[in-house]
């Protein structure tokens, strides 16, 4: 399987939604601006005028100063550069040549802060310049004593107030400086590292008035475009859409969804995929993997057989599957089995200790039952291996032994096999090695966020964007 | 420039007045800032009209930012000319031109 790029149609937040922004209202204020490009415009309460944007090179700066300054509308921004020429910008920062192109680009590489302090005093003059960012203010403030610095920082503190235009000062420095203590926000672009994969942070240290409800968020500069991510959301599984079926990938088939197949390129026959997840995993992020290849399965005539998660709503799954594909191919070609329930042991004629070899002869007996109603006759199977452990937690071995066997079964068949496993499972390292392929879900900063293991891919943020059954992923760049 | 008073400056009131704008700018702005605005107010050579250097003053800082600035060169003169500080009272109603004046007549006595 193959790692591919997904392609995003649909940015995730719209930080330049037409009508949000522009013009004049509410929206037009200062503080609603800056609010609105960090995601906190509900809980704004008082005025922002003065930002301070810190962070080491390659974080984002310029970017999230840029995003602010399309904030202001065409023509009422200025982009002070003490950094580099308009040409190289544009060329560093492709997706944003059209702000450049719309703002006042000014030059003050080789200008003295009397100057730089006079132009500002200018552009504010008529009021019709609303944001000024100034790329970097290290740059030129470094070149004073701390004395003067913090009297030019007094100065221009003063004429934002006054004028009631936004200033944003972009900073290299990683310490507080005099600014910190003058400036309403203090905003932080972080660039972190988990499991070998490098993702970005942007850290609320001071938001004046500002109500904060999470002080770091996730954000990607996919495209070139500052993307924020807030907390995960769960779905509403009310609004579903009319499930579009997916067909087979080559020899593989698909996931049920097209930001999945992507990914992953597809599940191989005879495969065994492990879904490997943390505690921090809302139970509707876990659903967004496991269900999109059962609807799919079912679509196409053929047959599933779900062992769900501890504490899964059966009733609620089988809901959502028969919407997505119909009562008929829900009662004829899937087999809910919950292990933890006793009217499926009693159903299937279990004692009360059945082992895991007693599972694994329903399971058996169920695959070449649903084998025969499936269109080419293969099964998916879909498992939690929680939900095994937690049933056999004294009997271990015996769960592994069964588990092996399975997948070295699965192995001469067309079937497929995806595990659920979490990630404190006594049983993780034997599983993962057993697995064709392997994926992590975590949650960071409130985001849900998977990636690749088996292929190695990148790092990918999951909602909900399009379908509450259907994953969308973004790349973290 | 200077903004520590001398003699010869308490003599000459509009010398005195000029260095006591850059003085008190310069307190509260910094050398470049005190540039910048006088530049911006293109009153770098000439004595600025009290009033009008009042007005434009508001329109670059505002009422609060004016008033700091406008005490601060107040201050300043009155050191220069080696005043005692009571004309500065601060519940009182700060009117920067009229204190000017003031201070112009009882400095020509």
């Amino acid at each position: 399987m193959t790692a591919k790029k997904r392609k995003v149609t649909k940015p995730p937040i719209r930080v330049d939604a037409p009508g949000e922004l522009r013009g004049t209202g509410p929206s037009d204020l200062a503080e609603t601006r800056i609010a609105t490009v960090l995601g906190l415009k509900q809980f704004i309460s008082a005025p922002i005028g003065t930002l301070l944007i810190k962070g080491l090179a390659g974080t984002g700066k310029t970017t999230v100063a840029l995003e602010i300054l399309k904030a202001a509308g065409e023509g009422k921004g200025a982009y002070l550069s003490s950094r580099v020429p308009k040409e190289l910008l544009e060329t560093h920062i492709p997706a944003m040549k059209k702000t450049i192109e719309q703002q006042d680009f000014l030059d003050i590489r080789l200008e003295d802060m009397t100057s730089v302090l006079d132009l500002v005093m200018q552009l504010t003059k008529d009021k019709k310049v609303k944001t000024i960012v100034f790329d970097s203010w290290d740059g030129l403030a470094k070149e004073l004593d701390p004395k003067e610095r913090l009297r030019a920082e007094k100065t221009l503190m003063a004429v934002a107030n006054n004028s009631g235009a936004q200033f944003i000062f972009v900073s290299e420095e990683p310490g507080a400086t005099t600014i910190d203590y003058l400036v309403d926000g203090i905003v932080e672009v972080v660039r972190a590292e988990e499991h070998d994969r490098a993702l970005r942070e942007f850290i609320i240290h001071k938001l004046r008035g500002t109500k904060i409800p999470q002080h770091k968020y996730i954000f990607t500069l996919l495209e070139g475009k500052f993307t924020f991510f807030g907390p995960y959301a769960i779905p509403d599984y009310s609004k579903l859409n009319r499930f579009v079926q997916r067909p087979d990938i080559g020899e593989s088939y698909s996931f049920g969804s097209g930001a999945l197949d992507r990914l992953f390129g597809g599940i191989i026959p005879g495969s065994t995929m492990a879904i490997e997840y943390d505690e921090h995993v809302p139970y509707p992020a876990l659903r967004a993997i496991e269900l999109p290849p059962i609807i799919n399965f079912l679509s196409m005539g053929r047959s599933a057989i779900l062992l769900p998660l501890p504490g899964a709503n059966d009733e609620r799954t089988r809901s959502i599957l028969a919407k997505s594909s119909g009562e008929t191919a829900v009662n004829k070609r899937l087999r809910i089995l919950n292990v933890l329930r006793t009217s499926d042991i009693k159903t299937a004629d279990l004692p009360k200790n059945a082992t895991p070899k007693e599972i694994h002869e329903i399971v058996t007996n169920e695959t070449a039952r649903l084998r025969e109603e499936s269109a080419n006759k293969s099964v998916l199977l879909v498992k939690s291996i929680s939900a095994l452990e937690n049933l056999f937690a004294s009997d271990l071995d015996s769960l592994l032994e069964v588990t092996s066997q399975e997948i070295i079964t699965l192995q001469q068949s067309h079937d497929a096999d995806i595990l659920f496993l979490p990630k404190d499972s006594p049983i993780r390292s034997r599983i993962l090695s057993m697995s064709s392929s392997y994926a992590t879900l975590f949650v960071k900063d409130g985001t849900v966020l998977i990636y690749g293991v088996k292929p190695h891919t990148g790092i990918y943020a999951l909602q909900h964007l399009e379908d509450p059954t259907s994953p969308s992923l973004t790349q973290l760049v | 420039m200077s903004s520590s008073p001398t003699a010869s400056e308490t003599d000459d009131f509009a010398a005195a007045f000029t260095n006591a704008v850059h003085g008190g700018l310069d307190k509260i702005l910094g050398q470049s800032g005190t540039a910048a605005v006088l530049s911006h107010l293109k009153m770098t050579d000439n004595l600025p009209d009290p009033a009008e250097f009042h007005k434009q003053l508001l329109a670059l800082f505002g009422a609060k930012g004016t008033i700091s600035l406008e005490r601060a060169i107040v201050k300043d003169l009155i050191r220069r000319l080696k005043w005692a500080l009571d004309l500065l009272s601060v519940d009182d109603t700060f009117d920067f031109s009229a204190i000017v004046r003031s201070i112009q007549t009882k400095a020509k006595k």
